[in-house]
């Protein structure tokens, strides 16, 4: 097998009546079948008094529907043998399963049910209590703190600077008549994307989708898209407690609709790859334990994001190298050779990655919640193939790396040594 | 090893490594050193080639050593921050008195010491007798034979011996640090996939954590609430298993947490129920299957199981013996096997009562 013989995808994909996408991408070597909804909120969509409400609902979608309570349906989950989990992010929530083939309509009709949940009040105050220990839990993770105070400093009042967890007192004051609004308000079938990878019989399970649902009805869903002008920033964060330096930066990047966003991967990949810029700068030189550098397409708007962790003492140098890097490649371009390689990387490990059902779900739901778009994983190859010298040189001639924000957690002493560092 | 061989620079070797949009995998461990790559079934010649370099002819020279050197301090630094990290590295150094107590990268005193020299020590351990190669996905048999003669058939070296694990007695500690939440990890007494147990022990386990129905999900956190994460699995150190247990909560409801966590274990000796079995067993099953489709988790086991019992297993071999273990099979073995008297060590700003296993 090369890349180039890799067969064509053919999907199957119906809107029903009620507004609801459902795609379906068979692969016929597949042992196993994955599913997923995929709901268009997430804490963007939260209003002031909601803060954390999008996770809180997802938490409370495990605790049953109107008939069955929750440890009943963990049981059915099991004897499914179902791995099952969810996800909240700024932008999407997703419920996702996979299981062998023989169990999918049972799965489907469990997996439905979460859509729907009981919200009952004994179980929004216990589950609370969970989510009370998950923010401690990521209170004890610094890269997580890191990024939970960039993001709001980067995005300013824009929601994309919501936090998805929430803090104490908001989540402390969230209510089941709250979430129950703010259900009805995003769970609308029209709001929803069903996706299927794997080994499936498409004509039943789409009967089945079509009875499950037959009681839901569309609705308008909106969601805001405030004008939003990134600007540089830098913030300081003493915590004497920690043994090393954590810097985390934003720079403003590219939508998911944006043809420019595969050459921001790939300009991604030849900073912040295993063979990228950073890596040889700041890694191989054993300056720093982690220097990284990504970039995240969202809804109307994206972002370049960089992380570095070093000795505290060590945090000015590692800094002033990290931005040198950003400035050379900023000035000079890239080389044909690292677009080459950093190129056939992304193709390649896209290809192998998605082979097998439950990482290409992902892949294809989100994708269709983002663009619209049926993407097959051979058409992310030819895109991110399609990328030439001239498309990264493009980009960095915007010059996304003027503007930052820049977020730093840790010591003090290093600390203070940044509060030089140029807005 | 990366950072230069067969006459390639480091920089050298990641190209060739971009070329191919091969995916490097791997690392030291506690016993083994592990070297895989994720690739396209075309270029396995060219990997073969590259892994070759690396495996056989690395550098090894003295200026590499000191920012690898570096990274490691930094790594050890990272756990400090790190509570869930941090406990079990200082649990594994309270367990073990032989050499498995210290953490893969070292310890701050040990890479005081280190120099190329004791470097290239170690490598002489790399040698093909006790070395595994284990390829799954698309590729032709005799051509990898082929390959395998031309770029390791000159490999030699006898084969080295292992530091036999040696375990401290039992022990109960506290380590104070100022995090947010207080972590709990203990230790009991397991079973190695040689033992006849292997099968009982694993159901048994998934009776315990793993699903959303399992006993301490069920338990700690979807009916008390106490914790979001809490999770307990087998460890394996040379010939010896383990059961090993975690749980994260706030510093007051730490000792209640305990108390539910090792009550849920300990009682396990009085059997788990039909119901439990089958759903721990399709749950099994299950991931079994899904494990077979994807040729890099294919691959690992492969690996795996020659290091277990000098044998591979097919996935119907695994499907077998899972499905015909019988319940009284697991009970009996729960029965005979209660997980008691755990080493237990806890972290967070103030010690935790020992929870004192509460009966059901």
């Amino acid at each position: 097998m090369t890349l180039e013989t890799i067969s064509e995808t053919a999907f199957d994909f119906v809107t029903l009546e009620n507004g609801l996408t459902v795609i379906g991408e068979a692969q016929p070597q597949a042992r196993s079948v994955a599913l997923g909804y995929f709901v268009r909120t997430g804490a963007r969509d939260e209003g002031p008094p909601e803060g954390g409400l999008s996770h809180f609902l997802e938490h409370m979608a495990f605790k049953g529907d109107a008939r069955v309570d929750a440890l009943e349906l963990n049981r059915r989950f099991d004897a499914l043998g179902a791995s099952v989990n969810a996800f909240t992010g700024e932008e999407v929530t997703a419920y996702h399963a996979a299981t062998l083939p023989e169990h999918a309509p049972e799965l489907l009709e469990l997996l439905t049910g979460l859509l729907r949940p009981a919200l009952r009040l004994d179980d929004f105050e216990l589950e609370k209590a969970v989510i009370l220990e998950e923010i401690e839990m990521y209170d004890d993770m610094p890269e997580s703190r890191l990024f939970d105070l960039l993001r709001p400093q980067f995005y300013g009042g824009h929601p994309l600077g919501n936090s998805v967890l929430g803090s104490r007192s908001s989540v402390a004051a969230l209510t089941p008549e709250a979430m129950l609004e703010y259900h009805t308000r995003r769970y609308s079938p029209n709001n929803l994307v069903l996706a299927f990878v794997g080994k499936y019989d498409w004509e039943a399970l789409l009967e089945q989708v079509r009875a499950l649902t037959a009681g839901w009805s569309p609705q308008t869903v909106g969601r805001s898209y405030p004008d939003f002008v990134p600007r540089s920033s830098v913030t300081l964060h003493p915590d004497p407690n920690l043994s090393r330096a954590l810097l985390g930066m934003m720079f403003p990047g590219f939508k998911a609709t944006d043809p420019r966003r595969l050459a921001s991967s790939v300009l991604a990949e030849i900073l912040g790859g295993e063979n990228g810029r950073l890596h040889w700068a700041l890694l191989d030189t054993g300056l720093a334990d982690e220097a990284s550098f990504s970039h995240q397409d969202g809804d109307g708007l994206g972002h370049f994001e960089g992380f570095l962790s070093c000795d505290f003492e060590r945090a000015a140098q590692c800094l002033e190298i990290y931005d040198g890097v950003l400035e050379q490649i900023t000035r000079e371009g890239v080389g044909e050779a690292e677009v080459r390689r950093a190129k056939n990387k992304l193709a390649v490990s896209t290809a192998l990655r998605d082979d097998t059902p439950y990482p290409r779900l992902f892949a294809l739901g989100l994708e269709y919640l983002y663009t619209a778009q049926r993407v097959s994983t051979e058409d992310i190859v030819r895109q991110v193939r399609a990328v030439t010298l001239e498309k990264v040189n493009t980009l960095l001639e915007l010059k996304p790396f003027s503007i930052r924000a820049l977020t730093a957690l840790g010591q003090i002493k290093a600390l203070e040594v940044h509060s030089n560092v140029k807005d | 090893m990366w950072k230069g061989a067969g006459g390639l620079s480091a920089r050298g070797l990641a190209e060739a490594q971009d070329d191919l949009g091969l995916a490097r995998g791997g690392g030291a461990g506690f016993e083994h050193t592990r070297l895989s790559a994720n690739l396209l079934p075309d270029d396995l010649e060219s990997a073969f080639a590259l892994y070759a370099k690396v495996l056989l002819e690395p550098h090894l020279e003295g200026d590499d050593l000191e920012p690898l050197l570096e990274l490691s301090r930094q790594d050890l630094l990272s756990l400090e921050d790190s509570p869930p990290d941090k406990l079990f590295a200082e649990l594994r150094e309270r367990f073990y008195s032989s050499g498995h107590r210290d953490p893969v990268q070292g310890t701050l005193k040990s890479l005081e010491t280190l120099t190329p020299e004791t470097v290239r020590t170690m490598r002489t351990r790399h040698t093909p007798q006790g070395a595994t190669l284990a390829l799954a996905g698309t590729f032709d048999w005799t051509e990898v034979q082929r390959l395998a003669r031309k770029y390791f058939g000159g490999w030699t070296g006898e084969e080295v011996d292992l530091e036999p694990v040696v375990l401290e007695p039992r022990f109960e500690g506290h380590l104070e640090q100022d995090s947010h939440q207080t972590h709990l990890a203990l230790q009991y007494a397991g079973v190695h996939p040689r033992s006849s147990n292997w099968y009982a022990f694993i159901l048994a386990i998934n009776v315990l954590s793993g699903n959303s129905s399992s006993r301490l999900f069920a338990e700690v956190r979807e009916k008390r609430g106490l914790a979001y994460s809490v999770s307990a699995s087998s460890e394996l150190m040379g010939p010896l298993g383990f059961l090993s247990a975690y749980a994260g909560t706030t510093p007051e409801r730490a000792e209640e947490t305990l108390s539910v966590l090792r009550a849920e274990i300990e009682t396990l000796h009085r059997g788990v129920s039909a119901d439990e079995l089958e759903r721990s067993r399709i749950s099994l099953l299950s991931s079994l299957i899904q494990s077979g489709e994807s040729a890099r988790a294919r691959c690992s086991s492969l690996g795996r199981d020659y290091g277990w019992y000098g044998r591979t297993r097919t996935l119907e071999e695994v499907e077998t013996a899972l499905r015909g273990v019988k319940l009284e099979q697991v009970n009996t073995f729960l029965e005979g096997h209660p997980f008691e008297n755990p080493s237990i060590l806890t972290l967070g700003k103030s010690a935790v009562s020992r929870g004192v296993a509460v009966m059901r």
